[in-house]
């Protein structure tokens, strides 16, 4: 896979179709992101393990002039990709994708629905796999619910972690950081801190599951955008990444209507 | 021991809820006075940080008023607000807090009598669930 | 520097003091931050009370007002009046309303409307302490429109406006005025052919000053109400028109059905538009049946066209007129002929012959021939049985579509398509000529299918409308507007998506986007601000800093 991935990143450089190619590379036994430009050596090109490039993307974007530039992405990196194309916040016309499909495996471990992108260039498609983190908090009652949230919220210390390695998270200045809506001091954050950011994300989150990645007190994030995703999806009919519509949450009734909520 | 008297936010716009509050109050329309309001231009303008905030630090019950659809002052101010809150709604449930701690409705500048109803309807509800305990907790 | 504010409790007789402990109030206050003066007055509206307002805050050197009352929405511009005249800027006062939202309606809870006078009370200083002074400001307005199609619509709105002394550019992108009607055998119930209406109207056009541009097409549009610069192109040259108002008038199209009941495949089977043509020329049509709905209240469009079932039957009348022998067959899914002329000349058809027979979706006709069509067979809903016509000719009735320019040209104006694809009102009962985008009006097909005394209506409402701020010469802007900053704003365009009024846009500024607000067209409603992610735009007079203040009194666990 990686050598697949390495030559149809070389050969998108070699024909001119792109300037750079934005990927990882192996420094010692480091996964390094790197741009590679042509003529580059390609030998340490590297796929795994899965990590936040488009974050990385969005955050060099603002350096990347007029170049255009390409990527290997999975599944998730493709719906990033096209949820801040629609923003306008990366140019869709300056970024070449290489999909990659992820392992059965890899599946598993982010409870992956759709583990491959659109076009899969290198790898072949995997089964998706349902979130039974997010099944089971669904099936309690409200104040299991209640009561397993405040377990693992109090485990918060306030890193950012999630907010600095979503792909979609993308203000500087954030809500987060905002003393009126979440107290400068005082660990952990309260409740205010994990449900502003999952209304804010709720409507471009893609699943990546970088959040709970980055989280070095393994509070089930994912899950919690999982069920979001569910109740946009019950709402509005609505898919992040999937749906080419601008997000219902700003447009009017009839260009996006409400399902199951009286008027 | 003293009945558990709420505290309730609620947010009026101008055009609608807020004149339709002025008329239950020009009419001595008898309510709880547990009900506080702030007073903005368009339902659009309330943010769903302001209740996440209010309900994560103690209030007990929000109440976001705006002008019926189709009838709003901005033209769409309130689709907004339908929309944002229904999304908050369940979120409060996935999180679980009590959705019938925020209530949506709409009150036109007429409605008197609905701007009393709802007010007193919400404060017996969000009495009966107790008082908010989310902003004791540790998170 | 800290602010100094003043309270002002107001007793209105009886109708406070009655139920709220004004006294108390006045000490709880007393006792808040930033407050340097607490005060009482019998009647704060009164020529007495406002003096005494006046008089404090000059001897305090009080810079924040608030006056907890009546309702805002009676006397706030006399205390903000007041303000000013005391040398304070108008909008740094703050009303409380501690009647209607208070002592009338705890009339029985004398302690707790009390308790809850003091909280409100308490919040008003809070969001006081953090206002910061407006200014509301004008905006002038070019006495010019630019009226977009010169059909009938169009022509009328720029007859209307050029008579009362503006200046006018119809604008025009084909070769001809009259859009849809000129090419009208008859124009029901005149006597007059569509070439002679238009004939006429485009005389008083010419008479009243307005300066038509044909074969020009609008390429881009930018700027306000009063304000616009409309760029338009002809035979490759580009003008730039420095624009006050425009008033869009660009109609509709007929659909062509290719594809249905053998249209596209045999010459015999024609539209009411080509039919038109052909009776304008004098010709023959013979035994003619015609089919409503072709294309409307179906699935590709569930809406009705308003003006097909009318045009079928007067051109029904039409044939019958010149060729008394044919035979004519109506099949419908319901005649929509409103009015009583309308619906006159369809009792008239019916009478002289003309069948109407009703089908059904689920059964669609069937149309059979070699070079040319010459039958349909269709079960009729209301006998349930299959019937058999033969024809000369075939008349399909579509409906008028959406132009298919309108898209581009929506994006140009920033005003909303409804989801059909015309344009949308800014309200379909009060305001049915204008957008909600100001300065910015519609009339004719171009918002609906529309027939031509509604057009001309539209077109000389749309004109008067257009001519109230043209007439004043300025607009106010509003002093409550959306800022937005700068160094915060990502770009993501929640804010633009979210205003009704098209008065945000993204520009660039030093290789970032950033949203900014058009102070011109912003009407201070704040749902922009509802909308952002991270407070980069917000409201002047309802900032997030003032709302969360107010928040925080009320989880705040002291009471006075």
């Amino acid at each position: 896979m990686r050598e697949a991935a390495a030559k149809a990143c070389r050969t998108l450089l070699e024909k001119g179709d792109v300037d750079a190619v934005l990927g990882l590379e192996m420094v010692g036994d480091i996964p390094t992101p790197k741009v590679f430009v042509s003529g580059d050596d390609f030998s340490k090109f590297e796929v795994e393990p899965v990590f936040p490039i488009v974050t990385l993307l969005r955050n060099i974007w603002p350096f990347t002039g007029n170049e255009r530039v390409a990527l290997v992405v999975r599944g998730c990196h493709e719906l990033a990709v096209k949820e801040l194309v629609k923003r306008e916040i990366i140019d869709g016309r300056r970024v070449r994708m290489v999909g990659l499909a992820c392992s059965p495996e890899q599946a598993a471990i982010c409870r992956c629905l759709r583990p491959y992108p659109a076009t899969v260039d290198v790898g072949s498609r995997a089964e998706g796999v349902q979130d039974d983190v997010a099944r089971k908090i669904r099936s309690m009652t409200r104040e299991e619910r209640l009561a397993f949230w405040e377990e693992q919220f109090k485990k918060c210390n306030k890193c950012y972690g999630c907010s600095e390695n979503c792909p979609v998270c993308f203000c500087e200045e954030c809500a987060l950081e905002d003393c009126m809506f979440v107290k400068t001091e005082g660990i952990p954050p309260s409740k205010s801190f994990h449900m502003i950011r999952a209304f804010h994300v709720a409507d471009k989150c893609i699943e990546c599951g970088e959040c709970e990645r980055s989280c070095p007190v393994a509070i089930p994030l994912r899950s919690l955008q999982r069920m979001l995703a569910e109740d946009m999806k019950e709402l509005f009919g609505f898919q992040a990444g999937h749906d080419e519509r601008p997000s219902p949450l700003v447009a009017t009734l009839d260009e996006a209507p409400v399902k199951g909520v009286s008027e | 021991m003293a009945e558990f008297q709420p505290r309730i936010l609620a947010f009026c716009c101008n055009w609608c809820s807020y004149a339709g509050a002025d008329l239950a109050g020009v009419s001595r329309l008898q309510m709880p006075p547990n009900v506080h309001i702030i007073r903005v231009m368009c339902s659009g303008n309330v943010k769903p940080e302001y209740v996440i905030k209010s309900l994560v630090e103690g209030i007990d019950g929000v109440l976001v008023l705006g002008c019926h659809i189709g009838d709003c002052h901005y033209i769409s101010g309130n689709h907004r607000t339908l929309k944002r809150f229904a999304l908050l709604e369940k979120l409060l449930e996935d999180v679980g807090v009590d959705k019938r701690r925020l209530r949506i409705d709409w009150v036109s500048a007429s409605e008197g009598e609905k701007f009393q109803k709802v007010v007193s309807e919400f404060v017996d509800q969000v009495r009966a669930l107790g008082p908010n305990q989310l902003g004791r907790g540790a998170a | 520097m800290e602010p100094r504010i003043g309270v002002f409790i107001c007793h209105c007789g009886s109708n406070i003091a009655g139920t709220v402990d004004i006294e108390e109030v006045v000490r709880y206050a007393s006792t808040l931050p930033n407050v340097v003066h607490a005060d009482h007055n019998m009647y704060s509206c009164s020529e007495d009370g406002l003096s005494s307002i006046k008089n404090k805050i000059k001897e305090k050197g009080i810079d924040r007002v608030v006056v907890a009352a009546c309702t805002p929405r009676t006397h706030e511009p006399l205390f903000r009046n007041a303000c000013e005249a005391a040398g304070i800027n108008r909008y740094l006062f703050e009303f409380v309303n501690i009647r209607e939202h208070c002592s009338w309606i705890h009339m029985k809870e004398k302690e707790a409307a009390t308790r809850k006078a003091k909280l409100m009370v308490r919040m008003g200083v809070a969001k006081a302490a953090l206002l910061t002074p407006q200014e509301e400001s004008e905006s002038p307005v070019l006495p010019s429109a630019a009226v977009l199609g010169a059909g009938v619509a169009g022509m009328t709105a720029a007859a209307c406006l050029a008579d009362q002394g503006f200046e006018v550019h119809l604008i025009e992108k084909s070769e001809h005025v009259g859009g849809l009607v000129k090419d009208l055998d008859w124009a029901f119930p005149s006597d007059k052919s569509g070439t002679d209406l238009v004939r006429d109207l485009k005389k008083r056009v010419t008479a009243s000053g307005a300066k038509l541009h044909l074969g020009t097409e609008v390429i881009d549009i930018s700027g306000y109400i009063g304000n616009f610069e409309v760029t338009v192109s002809k035979g490759g040259k580009d003008e730039k028109l420095r624009i006050g108002t425009i008033v869009v008038a660009t109609g509709a199209e007929e659909l062509k059905p290719v594809g249905e009941y053998g249209y596209g495949d045999f010459p015999n089977v024609i539209t009411q538009g080509e039919l038109e043509t052909r009776l304008a020329k004098g010709e023959n049509v013979g035994d003619t049946v015609m089919i409503q709905c072709v294309g409307a209240r179906d699935q590709s469009r569930e809406y009705c066209s308003r003006v097909c079932c009318v045009t079928a039957v007067k051109n029904a009348a039409r044939i019958l007129k010149r060729e008394p022998s044919a035979g004519i067959t109506i099949i419908h899914r319901d005649i929509m002929s409103y009015g009583v002329r309308n619906e006159a000349l369809y009792k008239k058809t019916m009478e002289d012959g003309v069948r109407y027979l009703r089908y059904s979706l689920e059964a669609k006709p069937v149309v059979r021939g070699n070079h040319f069509a010459n039958s349909i067979e269709f079960r009729e809903d209301t006998l349930g049985e299959q019937v058999l016509l033969t024809f000369d000719t075939l008349v399909l009735s579509t409906p008028l579509v959406p132009n298919q320019d309108n898209g581009r040209l929506q994006k140009m104006l920033k005003v909303p398509l409804d989801r059909d694809g015309f344009f949308l009102e800014a309200h379909v009962k009060l305001r049915p000529v204008e957008f909600a985008t100001d300065g910015v009006l519609i009339c004719g097909s171009a918002r609906w299918p529309s027939d031509i005394p509604e057009c001309v209506s539209q077109a000389e409402a749309a004109a008067a409308k257009a001519a109230i701020p043209m007439r004043a010469g300025k607009v106010r802007t509003e002093a409550i507007t959306a800022e937005v900053d700068e160094t915060t704003c990502t770009g993501c365009g929640n804010c633009v998506a979210t205003c009704a009024y098209g008065a945000i846009s993204i520009v660039e500024v030093e290789g970032r986007r950033v949203a900014r607000v058009n102070l011109a067209q912003c009407k201070g409603c704040g749902a922009c601000v509802g909308s952002c992610h991270n407070g980069s735009i917000q409201q002047r007079g309802f900032t997030e800093k003032q709302l969360a203040s107010m928040i925080e009194c009320l989880t705040g666990e002291e009471e006075g």
